[in-house]
């Protein structure tokens, strides 16, 4: 089965305003690593927009409505202090929600084995009630509740390598039992959440917090005696990545040192545990990383462990 | 208002820089930072950590000088030059 590649022309349309770090180039910098031979045997495919019943799995439908009439026709809106919308932005998060979704109905089905979804904006930082840190609707939190109602899957995980913590995730799974959020990230940084004492109303949150200056070797502590071991006990039937790159040494909205060969690592043994309790399902979606060159390596490499090359 | 490259800082006294430290920790716990921002700020506390830190021993030095210069006669005042 082949690792399917999902994104959308209209993500590059979304815009943050000039200047700003979560910008289209980001997503043409992926895409033009992902041309290289030895991922040609990705199947690319362009995801449907998500329907508003979809994204109120996981955000009421007063604020989907609240977003849908916010996007502008001409110019910026700013949703938040880093959040903005231009007139692409509304289809741009559709189909993300779309992509990600797209990527379970697919890896859940075995029509593929698994599957990156590379699209703008991301969306770990987006609350159930409340857009946030570049990110209106929670791709990943969707995906996990898409894969329960549709698939009728009891347990989901996400695991969040992006090098901010994803409050979004963990405030929508705080009170399921049957949803496990584990991310490691930096701290203190940006959003202030995510300390190892927020646990969630069932044990279901794992956070596994970073000092400023950590790199591979304290990242892969932190996931094996920490993140990997919890993973496992739940049992997840999917695994969802929140793929953020941003913890890599050269991010310029962090402090981490992390090389593409940690994203990769992290990668494979995330795979593992899938493997373990999941027959392998994995779908990936992308968070943030702000340097061109940092992201699109690290993604490549991710990219390769996913094709398990 | 901050200088962009934290130069000022190397002016504070350890009340100022404490104080704007504090402030920074506050509001990076509180995520009243945004995202773009988060990292500079972070950044600054740094650079007023190592500040107030710096400032922290060269009021220890002092303190050690007199302790270990009261061998029977009282000691000078001279502070000492910690750099």
């Amino acid at each position: 089965m082949p690792t399917l590649l999902i994104s959308h022309p209209a993500s590059l349309a979304h815009n943050n305003g000039p200047g700003h770090p979560e910008r289209p180039d980001r997503l043409r910098a992926i895409e033009s690593v992902l041309e290289a031979e030895k991922f040609q045997t990705l199947v690319r495919v362009q995801p449907p927009a998500a329907d508003i019943e979809a994204i109120t799995l996981c955000h009421p439908r007063d604020y989907v409505e609240e977003v849908k009439e916010a996007a502008p026709k001409e110019g910026m809106v700013q949703l938040d202090a880093d959040t903005s919308m231009s007139p692409g932005s509304w289809e741009a998060a559709l189909r993300a929600v779309g992509g990600a979704m797209m990527a379970v109905d697919e890896v859940v089905t075995k029509k593929a084995s698994n599957a990156f979804v590379a699209h703008r904006p991301p969306g770990h930082h987006a609350e159930s009630v409340r857009p946030m840190g570049f990110c209106i609707f929670n791709q990943a939190a969707i995906a996990a509740r898409h894969a329960q109602r549709k698939h009728g899957l009891h347990r989901v995980a996400v695991v969040d390598f992006d090098v901010h913590h994803g409050n979004g995730t963990q405030e929508i799974f705080w009170s399921d039992p049957t949803l496990m959020y584990c991310s490691t990230h930096q701290m203190p940084l940006y959003p202030g959440t995510g300390a190892l004492s927020e646990r969630g109303d069932h044990d279901n949150i794992v956070n596994a917090p970073l000092r400023p200056g950590d790199g591979g070797a304290q990242f892969k502590e932190a996931l094996e005696s920490r993140i990997l071991p919890r993973l496992q006990a739940f049992g997840p039937e999917l695994i969802i990545m929140s793929a953020g790159f941003d913890a890599h040494q050269r991010d310029p909205l962090a402090n981490l040192q992390f090389v593409e060969d940690d994203f990769a690592w992290a990668t494979r043994k995330i795979m593992e545990v899938a493997d373990k309790t999941a027959e392998g399902r994995v779908v990936s979606v992308l968070e943030g990383g702000y340097d061109l060159q940092g992201l699109s390596l690290s993604a490549a490499a991710h990219v390769i462990a996913l094709m398990r090359g | 208002m901050a200088e962009p490259n934290n130069a000022d800082i190397k002016k504070l006294t350890f009340e100022r820089a404490i104080e704007e430290l504090e402030t920074i920790v506050k509001r990076l716990e509180e995520g009243k930072v945004p995202l773009e921002e988060s990292v500079a700020i972070y950044e600054r506390g740094e650079q007023l950590k190592r500040r107030c830190e710096e400032l922290l021993r060269q009021a220890e030095a002092r303190v050690e000088k007199i302790t270990l210069d009261s061998s029977g006669k009282p000691a000078g005042t001279e502070p000492l030059d910690v750099n």
